[in-house]
């Protein structure tokens, strides 16, 4: 440490408040007699003040945005751990040699293939989930599927910061004994239908909560994400997009 | 889902503003400063489970320096890097007719300032001053902190800081008197 570099030190540590009684009074009656020192005293000062115009407040989203990220993540997180870890009873089958006999598990297998079969075909046509969806959650993902991918570019939703456009007009559907309002909106280059129903939207079997969010809920379903959070007035967003980015998506949108 | 995600934000969410502070600045070219916040607490909960329970602040700006320099590796751009307007590109760093001493920066007229000219100017430091004056004259964080977060001595910190300070109040004097001020 050269002299200049230890004098800048302990200038910084007396600008900081850093140095001893005794040693803070050499300095201010250092700096009545020296303007070299007088002058990085101002200079300091001055460049302190002009970087306070940089400081912005956080966007009023941004929290939520960032807390429904992490609940997503942890929803993920759980699910992992729920597909790596076997159930115990399961640990106990193959330990014992198995519960079942072939003539048991090629029975049970073809009652399975065959409920599989008549969900595919006669509930979701599609093909895409193999599990029984509540009717009003099939109703919005049925209209997402449905709303046609914007003509132009394509944009990802982190990178868009457009604020969100309605495209046409709201629609109002029942399904499964609840009335659905639906409206669609364009984010950048996504578009997210936004489902409201004065009745909680049930949450299907592959679905996971949304711990700390009430009856919150996210999942999976073809190329759709979802989320839904029930109170009084119930909101499940739809969108095509990984369920990681559906975090940005929602914070754009204006729910209630 | 566990109690730790919640454990998480009651512990992180209240940073949220200094987090902000220091990804607007640190945010390079193409980056989103909302984007590089979410990165660092998504990353930041993936290692919440080795976290000892320090400053928490401190952590988040560390995670949050650390992904804005991963990504702009990735994008091979410098972070930090503000891109100038050539005005800058043009002026001397110093005047002309003397040393640093005869820049008047008791006539800088701060609230002339645009936020704009502020960030060219403090994108033209050094990057360790320019991290060190963000953290600690922007994003609030005390020189303890941010020595943690950067791994250095307090002392460095504030070195850096006067340092910083003072080469970008004679940058703004600089551009005041480019622009007619005396």
């Amino acid at each position: 440490m050269d002299g200049r570099d230890r004098a800048c030190r302990l200038l910084a540590g007396f600008l900081a408040g850093d140095l001893a009684p005794a040693e803070a009074r050499q300095w201010d009656e250092h700096l009545l007699e020296c303007e070299i020192c007088w002058w990085a005293v101002r200079e300091d000062r001055a460049g302190r003040q002009a970087v306070q115009v940089l400081r912005q407040p956080a966007p009023p989203g941004l929290a939520d945005r960032v807390a429904f990220a992490v609940e997503v993540a942890a929803a993920g997180r759980t699910a992992a751990l729920r597909c790596a870890r076997p159930p115990a009873r399961s640990s106990r089958r193959a330990r014992s040699g198995g519960w079942l006999r072939w003539p048991q598990l090629a029975g049970a297998g073809a009652v399975a293939v065959a409920v599989l079969v008549t969900l595919m075909v006669v509930l979701l046509p599609d093909g895409h989930q193999a599990r029984i969806m509540p009717p009003a959650v099939v109703a919005v993902a049925d209209y997402a599927q449905a709303v046609p991918p914007p003509a132009g570019d394509q944009h990802p939703v982190s990178g868009g910061r457009a604020a969100p456009v309605e495209v046409g007009h709201p629609v109002t559907v029942t399904a499964g004994g609840q009335t659905i309002v639906l409206r669609t909106w364009r984010v950048g280059g996504t578009e997210a239908v936004v489902a409201v129903s004065s009745k909680p939207f049930p949450r299907p079997p592959q679905a996971q909560g949304v711990a700390g969010s009430g009856m919150a809920w996210s999942a999976r379903l073809g190329r759709l994400s979802l989320y839904c959070l029930n109170g009084r007035t119930s909101e499940l967003v739809a969108a095509p997009v990984r369920a990681a980015d559906l975090a940005a998506l929602a914070a754009l949108l204006p729910l209630a | 889902m566990g109690a730790d995600h919640r454990l998480f934000l009651e512990a992180t969410l209240p940073h949220l503003d200094a987090v902000y502070q220091v990804a607007r600045q640190a945010a390079g070219g193409g980056q989103d400063p909302e984007d590089l916040v979410q990165e660092t607490y998504l990353r930041a909960y993936a290692a919440f489970g080795s976290y000892r329970g320090g400053n928490a602040r401190a952590w988040l700006a560390a995670i949050c320096l650390n992904v804005a320099r991963s990504q702009a590796r990735r994008r091979r751009r410098r972070p930090w890097e503000v891109p100038g307007s050539g005005l800058l590109d043009v002026l001397p760093l110093s005047r002309a007719d003397g040393g640093e001493g005869t820049v008047d920066v008791a006539d800088l007229v701060i609230a002339g300032l645009d936020a704009e000219q502020v960030s060219r100017c403090l994108g033209r430091l050094p990057e360790p001053q320019r991290v060190c004056i963000v953290m600690v004259d922007v994003a609030g964080y005390t020189a303890r902190e941010a020595a943690e977060a950067l791994g250095c001595p307090r002392g460095t910190v504030l070195a850096r800081v006067h340092r910083g300070r003072r080469r970008l109040a004679q940058l703004l004097a600089e551009t005041g008197v480019a622009h007619g001020r005396p």
